[in-house]
């Protein structure tokens, strides 16, 4: 237990030099690979989010916990393919057409890798029918992130081109950004909202449960 | 007896009770987009506009207003807007490069530019050992103030009005954050703190160099000095408060300190966002006046309680929300948020009313002009606002 506890620790310290050599002293002490990732690093990532939320940890905690995983993964990696373990859902998300922002939208994606999603990032000013297109490859979450109040319209238009290609049944709707309220999310038909990126988490896990 | 604007400024800036409560718009984080400012001139068709081609702001795409419309809207301040010098055409793309290596690039209907992430940060890669190496913007390009003098010293001369010096557009965070890139440097603030310093000095270094020759130019005539940063998300801090203290309130302080040290002005600090923690640092940052106070975001939607808790020791310039308010409101609501915000931060001076950022072509003329027309309505001492504030028609209460 000592090992999933170093590890833990580390990413939470986001000490990105020292979780490789913690994940590969796991697996040399025969740990399984599902427990590194699920108890090890997961849970730490899912603290993080805690540790966000109640106003402990900012971006910069966040980042560096998200690039420690990033870097225990890159260890564990060639052993994840025999492992069994699966992504626990699939997320396409970008920033919407006209906003070229990206801050936010790659800390949502940032967290949601670090819980175990797999993630589709399109980038930013991202068309309606490049989301479109995403979606029809398979999705189980769609993220529309904006940052102007002037392209709020765009985040309307693309949930209304998802529901035009008949794939509003496949996935489920999150969007969020600095102008964007719950009540905004629900006036345009998402499925949810997420004020930062640990919430995102939050509202992704609720979906795929 | 009737008070100038610059007279009205000194009063409530020195928080004691004004004639009226000052109004602003028209400095370059504060005026209207260039779509925003066609619509309103076909509103406004007896005011003379002739700006709309006239882009103040190159990354936000807004415009030098009007003298005139100015004049219409009872603006009390005048703002010398820096000349955008050391920039670099893109040819790859329609963008640009700004004087600290920062790349841009226009969205596809040109509305605004951002930086373009699909290039490398300028100092992505840099090292302590050679960050000296950069090409680093010259502090002493006699093209950046160029003319300001004169406009100055003409305004001084012959208006009243409150006569403000416009950031350069930098500040000691944003700067390194795009610099660097906005992940590597929030990183470097905790995991390399030693680089994190060493380009943060660098920047506030060269900061001061060009406010000592702004100064030189235009010290003299101004009241006002605006530097803009930010610190603040929609939420929360982008950083701990801790870390701010330790990296970046000393050489925001010095910043400042250099600033007052240069010519007899106050100083107004921006920062969006969420930024109660850090509020009585700010002030401890020599700052006189916080800009915008954001009204949409947790901590700063309570304007009594900043009042109350700051408001003998600060001023504060905003509070008028643009994401949400003045783009939704009904003229009710409206109405009601500029009594409320007038009565919460007007006591005893120390408020200088205007939108919280640019007026962005989803706001309404309407509910522009109208805005304006409320304080020329609402702003005389003594406050008279127990009527109209009586019953609740709050845009935030009923929206949340």
């Amino acid at each position: 237990m000592d090992y999933l506890d170093n590890i833990y620790e580390a990413i939470l310290d986001g000490d990105m030099g020292i979780v490789p050599t913690n994940v590969q002293s796991a697996l040399d002490a025969g740990i399984s690979v599902s427990d590194i990732l699920v108890e090890g690093m997961i849970a730490a990532m899912e603290e993080v989010g805690r540790l966000f939320q109640e106003g402990e940890y900012f971006v910069p905690e966040m980042l560096l916990a998200a690039h420690s995983m990033k870097a225990g993964i890159s260890v564990l990696q060639p052993h994840l393919v025999n492992s069994g373990v699966e992504p626990i859902g699939k997320v396409v998300l970008g920033s919407v057409e006209g906003d070229m922002h990206d801050i936010g939208k790659n800390l949502v994606a940032m967290m949601l890798e670090g819980v175990g999603f797999q993630i589709v990032d399109l980038g930013t000013d991202v068309s309606a029918a490049q989301f479109v297109e995403a979606v029809k490859e398979g999705a189980d979450i769609l993220g529309l992130s904006a940052l102007l109040t002037t392209t709020l319209p765009s985040m309307e238009s693309t949930i209304r081109a998802i529901e035009a290609a008949g794939l509003r049944e496949d996935v489920k709707i999150i969007v969020g950004g600095a102008p964007v309220t719950a009540d905004y999310a629900h006036q345009i038909g998402a499925d949810g909202y997420a004020k930062d990126a640990s919430q995102a988490v939050k509202v992704a896990k609720s979906f795929i449960n | 007896m009737t008070m100038t604007p610059r007279e009205n400024f000194f009063t409530a800036i020195g928080h004691q009770q004004p004639e009226r409560v000052l109004v602003d718009m028209g400095k370059h984080i504060g005026s209207i987009h260039k779509k925003a400012y066609v619509k309103l001139q076909h509103y406004l068709n007896d005011v003379p506009m002739e700006n709309a081609d006239k882009i103040l702001d190159r990354m936000a795409q807004t415009v030098v207003p009007d003298e005139a419309l100015l004049q219409r809207f009872g603006i009390d301040f005048r703002w010398l807007v820096p000349n955008w010098v050391q920039v670099k055409e893109r040819t790859d793309v329609d963008g640009y490069i700004d004087m600290w290596g920062v790349p841009y690039r226009a969205t596809a209907d040109q509305d605004h530019y951002a930086i373009d992430v699909l290039c490398d940060a300028p100092l992505k890669t840099a090292t302590l050992k050679n960050l000296d190496d950069f090409n680093w913007p010259d502090p002493y390009d006699p093209d950046q103030f160029k003319g300001l003098r004169e406009q100055a010293k003409n305004l001084y001369e012959n208006t009243d009005y409150v006569i403000g010096a416009d950031a350069i557009k930098a500040g000691p965070l944003m700067t390194a954050l795009q610099m660097r890139g906005y992940e590597q440097f929030f990183m470097d603030l905790i995991a390399d703190t030693e680089f994190a310093d060493a380009l943060l000095d660098k920047i506030t270094w060269t900061l001061k160099a060009m406010w000592t020759r702004y100064m030189e130019e235009v010290g003299p005539y101004v009241q006002l000095a605006y530097v803009t940063d930010d610190l603040g998300s929609q939420t929360s801090m982008l950083i701990s408060p801790k870390v701010f203290r330790n990296r970046l309130k000393p050489k925001m302080k010095e910043l400042h300190d250099h600033i007052k040290g240069l010519a007899d002005v106050k100083l107004m600090m921006h920062t969006d966002g969420a930024v109660l923690p850090v509020i009585e640092d700010i002030i401890e940052m020599n700052v006189d006046i916080i800009n915008p106070v954001q009204t949409s975001v947790q901590g700063m939607d309570n304007t009594q309680a900043l009042k109350q808790q700051f408001g003998d020791r600060l001023a504060f310039h905003g509070a008028i929300d643009v994401q949400q308010l003045m783009p939704n409101a009904s003229l009710d609501q409206l109405r009601w948020e500029v009594a409320k915000r007038i009565h919460d931060l007007g006591r005893n001076g120390g408020y200088i009313i205007a939108p919280c950022h640019n007026i962005g072509y989803d706001i309404s003329p309407q509910n522009m002009v109208t805005f304006f027309d409320l304080v020329k309505q609402f702003g005389a001492y003594p406050l008279a606002l127990d009527e109209v504030l009586a019953s609740n028609q709050s845009y935030f209460t009923n929206n949340s």
